[in-house]
C-alpha cells in the first residue's frame, strides 16, 4: 500500500463528486428561480409529465459514469491491496483496550498505552508487512496522514503491506470505537531513512 | 361504496378524552400519536446532540466525561434512527395512506394500534437504560461485538437497548404489513396502482424493505441477548463464534434501514414539489421503478460498511453501491423536471423541500465517494462519514420531515402554521445545518475519528469544531422558532379549509381535519391527480377515456 494511490483515488472521486454536485445544483437553481411564480409566470407553462428519451438518457449516462468510476476504484484498490511475497520488514500489531503492541519479526517489541503511546519506527521506501490482531474488542489501525486504516478484529488476523514514502512522525490512532479511551488510543509512526532504521534496531537490541 | 352509503352511515360522536386516545384504532389518531411521539424523542435526541457539540466546541474540554459521552452519542444515534426518522415516516404513512387511496382506515386497525404501543414502549425502554446503575447503552447505535458483550459492557443499559429495539423492530414489521395490505386491497374505485400518489408508492417500497431487513435486526438482537444473558457464544471467537458475523447480520439490516430512513421522505418531497410547482410528478413511472430499484439494490450493499475489515469482497459491494447512484439520480432529475415549466410557490414547506434537494445532493455524491474502498479506508468511522450520513438523514430526511409538518399540519389540525415564522426558521435551520456539518468532511479527512469525546489541540481541528458548534446553535435557534411557531399559530388558529395549497391528491378532498371515516364522498379518480382533474374538467375527460 502506498499513500499516493489512495490520494489519487481521493482526488478522482472528489472532483467527480464536485462536478456532479455543481451540475445538479445549477439545474436546481435554474428551475427554482426561473420558474418561480411571478406576475408574468402566474400559471404553469406545461403539464407535460414524461419524456422517455430524456429519462432513458439520465438513466444510461449516470450508469456509464459509475461503471467508469468502478473501473478506477478497482484498479486503485488492487494496487493498494497488493501483498509482496518477500517484505523487507514484518511487524505484528496487537491492539487492546487501550494500547498497542508492535512486535518486529526478528527484532524488538514495543508496547504503549493511551497514557504513554508507543512509537512504530519504519524505514522509508521499504515494504512493510503488517498483521493486525486484537485481544479484546474491535479496533482499527489508522494513520490519517497515510489515508489508510484497517480493522483489528478479535479472532482474525488481518494483513496488509505498507511502503512509507515520506519521512517524519505521523499520528496514528484507533479508528474503531472501543470504549472509554478510544479517543486517546494513539500511537506514533516515525518514518526514517534505512540507515537510521538499522541504527534504531541496533539501539533497541542493546536495551 | 357510494357517497350516499358513507353519508348515511351512523357514526357515534367523536370523543377526545385521554382514554379515547389510548384505545383508539383510528389510523389518523395513531398517526398523530406516532408523529407526536417522534417529536418528543427528537427533542431529547436534539438536546443530546447539543451536549455533544458543546463538549466538542474546544479541544481537551471535560464538560462531559468519556463514559457519559459514549452514552450520549449512543442514545442520540439510536433515537434519531430508530425512534425519530424511521417512525415519523411510518406515522405519516399511517395518517396518509388511507386518505391518499380513499379508504376509511387501515386494513388491520387493532394491529395498527399494537404497533404504535410496541414502538412507544420500545423507545421508552431504550431511554430507561439511562436510569440503571451503569447508565444507558454506550456501545454506539451499531453496538458491535465484543464491545457490546457482557464481558465488556456489563451494565443493564445494553440489555434495555436490545429489548427496546426488538420491540421497535417488531412494531415496524407489523405496521409495514398493514401498509402493504391496505395499499393493495383498500384502494377506492378508480384508484389503480398506477394512480397511487408517489408517497404511498414510496411507503410500499419502504414496507417491503422492512420485511426483508428487520427480521435480521430482530434475530441479531436476540442472538446478542442470548450471548449476554443466557451464556451463548454466537459472536465470541474464543468459543468458535464470530465477531464479523455480527457485523454482517447487523448491516444486512443496517443498510436497507438507511433507505427506510429516506424513501418515505423522497415521497414527501415528491408530493410537495409537485403541488407547489403546479405540475404533475414528472416521470411518475420512472419515480416508482427507481424506488423499487433502490430498495432491491440496497439489499446487496451491506458489506460496504465493512470495507476496512479485510473480510469481505470489496469490489462486489463497491460496485452495487455505485449502482444505487443511478436510481437516486433519476429521482433528482425527475424532481427538477417537475419544477421545470411550473409556476413555483415558496411557502415554508417548499423551502424545506428545495433545502432537501440542495442538502441531500451532498449526501448523495459523498456517498459515491465512500463507496470507493480506497476513499473509505480513510473516511470509514471518521467525521467524513458522520458528515455524509448527516447530509442524508439530517439535511435530507429531517428537512423533508419539517417540510411534511408545514405541508400536512393544516390537514391534521385544521389550522395553518405561521408562514413568516416558518420561513425565518427555515433559514436558521438551513444555514445552521450546513455550518455544522460541512466542516465535518474536513475533520474526517484530517483524521478525527467519530465517537471521540475530545480531540488534540493541533492543526485545523479546533477551528473546524468550533465552527460546527456555532452552526449547531444556529440550527437550535431554528428548532426553537419552530416550537414558537406551533404555540403562536395554535393561538391564532387561522382556518385552513379543505385544500389550502391547491394540492391534487385525495387527502385534500376531505375536511381538515378529516372525519373519523375520512370521506363523505370521493371525487372520480381518473389519474394520480383527482383534484386537478376536478378543477380542469375538460383536460380530465380527454385524458381519461380509457378509464371509464
Amino acid at each position: 500500500m502506498q499513500s499516493q494511490a489512495l490520494a489519487d483515488d481521493w482526488k478522482i472521486f472528489t472532483y467527480s463528486a464536485l462536478a456532479v454536485a455543481l451540475l445538479v445544483w445549477a439545474l436546481i437553481a435554474v428551475a427554482a428561480v426561473r420558474f418561480r411564480r411571478t406576475a408574468r409566470n402566474a400559471e404553469p407553462r406545461s403539464q407535460k409529465e414524461n419524456n422517455p428519451a430524456l429519462e432513458i438518457g439520465w438513466t444510461v449516462a449516470p450508469l456509464v459514469f459509475v461503471i467508469a468510476l468502478f473501473g478506477v476504484t478497482y484498479h486503485i484498490e488492487s494496487d493498494v491491496e497488493r501483498i509482496a511475497p518477500n517484505p523487507d520488514v514484518k511487524v505484528a500489531v496487537n491492539a487492546y483496550r487501550w494500547g498497542w503492541t508492535f512486535s518486529y519479526s526478528g527484532g524488538p517489541t514495543v508496547n504503549g498505552t493511551s497514557q504513554a503511546p508507543p512509537e512504530m519506527v519504519l524505514p522509508i521506501g521499504q515494504t512493510v508487512a503488517l498483521t493486525l490482531t486484537s485481544s479484546d474488542v474491535a479496533h482499527a489501525f489508522w494513520v490519517p496522514d497515510m489515508l489508510f486504516k484497517r480493522d483489528a478484529i478479535p479472532g482474525r488476523v488481518t494483513t496488509f503491506d505498507l511502503t512509507p514514502s515520506k519521512t517524519g512522525t505521523f499520528l496514528g490512532r484507533c479508528g474503531e470505537f472501543c470504549g472509554l479511551d478510544h479517543a486517546i488510543m494513539t500511537f506514533r509512526m516515525r518514518i526514517v531513512s534505512p540507515a537510521d532504521y538499522r541504527r534504531w534496531l541496533a539501539l533497541e537490541a542493546t536495551q | 361504496m357510494s357517497a350516499a352509503d358513507v353519508a348515511d352511515r351512523v357514526t357515534p360522536p367523536e370523543r377526545h378524552d385521554i382514554l379515547s386516545w389510548i384505545t383508539t384504532t383510528d389510523h389518523k389518531r395513531i398517526g398523530i400519536l406516532y408523529m407526536g411521539t417522534t417529536m418528543l424523542f427528537m427533542t431529547v435526541a436534539g438536546l443530546l446532540a447539543m451536549a455533544i457539540r458543546t463538549q466538542l466546541a474546544r479541544p481537551g474540554q471535560s464538560l462531559i466525561g468519556p463514559h457519559a459521552y459514549n452514552q450520549i452519542f449512543t442514545l442520540h444515534g439510536t433515537a434519531m434512527i430508530f425512534l425519530v426518522i424511521a417512525p415519523f415516516g411510518l406515522g405519516l404513512a399511517n395518517y396518509l395512506i388511507p386518505l391518499q387511496i380513499g379508504a376509511p382506515d387501515m386494513a388491520f386497525p387493532r394491529l395498527n394500534a399494537t404497533s404504535y404501543w410496541l414502538f412507544l414502549f420500545g423507545g421508552l425502554i431504550v431511554f430507561a437504560g439511562a436510569a440503571t446503575n451503569e447508565g444507558a447503552a454506550a456501545a454506539g447505535w451499531t453496538s458491535y461485538v465484543p464491545l457490546s458483550e457482557i464481558t465488556v459492557s456489563t451494565g443493564l443499559g445494553q440489555d434495555f437497548w436490545i429489548v427496546g429495539l426488538a420491540l421497535v423492530s417488531v412494531a415496524s414489521i407489523l405496521t409495514s404489513l398493514n401498509f402493504v395490505t391496505t395499499a393493495f386491497i383498500f384502494r377506492a374505485p378508480g384508484m389503480t396502482m398506477w394512480r397511487l400518489p408517489i408517497f404511498t408508492w414510496e411507503m410500499i417500497a419502504t414496507a417491503l424493505l422492512i420485511f426483508m431487513a428487520f427480521p435480521s435486526l430482530t434475530a441479531t438482537l436476540l442472538l446478542l441477548f442470548i450471548d449476554r444473558r443466557l451464556g451463548g457464544h454466537v459472536f465470541d471467537p474464543a468459543f468458535g463464534g464470530s465477531a464479523v458475523l455480527y457485523q454482517h447480520l447487523f448491516w444486512f439490516f443496517g443498510h436497507p434501514e438507511v433507505y427506510v430512513l429516506i424513501l418515505p421522505f423522497f415521497g414527501i418531497v415528491s408530493e410537495i414539489i409537485s403541488t407547489f410547482s403546479g405540475r404533475p410528478m414528472f416521470g411518475y413511472t420512472g419515480m416508482v421503478l427507481a424506488a423499487f430499484a433502490i430498495a432491491g439494490l440496497s439489499m446487496g450493499v451491506w458489506a460496504h460498511h465493512m470495507f476496512t475489515t479485510g473480510a469481505v469482497n470489496n469490489p462486489f459491494f463497491s460496485f452495487v453501491s455505485f449502482l444505487i447512484a443511478v436510481p437516486t439520480g433519476i429521482k433528482f432529475f425527475n424532481w427538477i423536471c417537475t419544477m421545470w415549466g411550473g409556476a413555483i410557490r415558496y411557502p415554508t414547506a417548499m423551502l424545506f423541500a428545495v433545502g432537501f434537494l440542495v442538502n441531500f445532493l451532498v449526501g448523495g455524491v459523498t456517498g459515491v465517494m465512500v463507496a470507493s474502498p480506497p476513499v473509505d479506508f480513510q473516511a470509514q468511522d471518521s467525521y467524513f462519514v458522520v458528515a455524509h450520513f448527516h447530509y442524508t438523514i439530517g439535511g435530507g430526511s429531517l428537512f423533508a420531515l419539517l417540510a411534511a409538518l408545514y405541508y400536512w399540519w393544516p390537514k391534521v389540525y385544521g389550522w395553518m402554521l405561521d408562514e413568516r415564522l416558518g420561513k425565518i426558521g427555515f433559514w436558521f435551520t438551513f444555514v445552521g445545518f450546513n455550518v455544522t456539518f460541512m466542516p465535518m468532511f474536513f475533520m474526517g479527512l484530517f483524521g478525527m475519528p467519530r465517537r471521540a469525546f475530545t480531540y488534540p489541540d493541533a492543526g485545523a481541528l479546533p477551528g473546524l469544531n468550533l465552527t460546527a458548534t456555532i452552526g449547531s446553535y444556529v440550527m437550535f435557534i431554528g428548532a426553537l422558532i419552530f416550537v414558537a411557531n406551533v404555540i403562536v399559530s395554535a393561538r391564532k388558529r387561522v382556518p385552513a379549509g379543505d385544500n389550502p395549497w391547491n394540492a391534487n391528491t385525495l387527502e385534500w378532498a376531505t375536511t381538515s381535519p378529516p372525519p373519523e371515516h375520512n370521506f363523505e364522498s370521493l371525487p372520480p379518480i381518473r389519474s394520480p391527480r383527482p383534484l386537478w382533474d376536478l378543477r380542469h374538467p375538460r383536460a380530465a375527460t380527454s385524458g381519461a377515456s380509457e378509464g371509464s
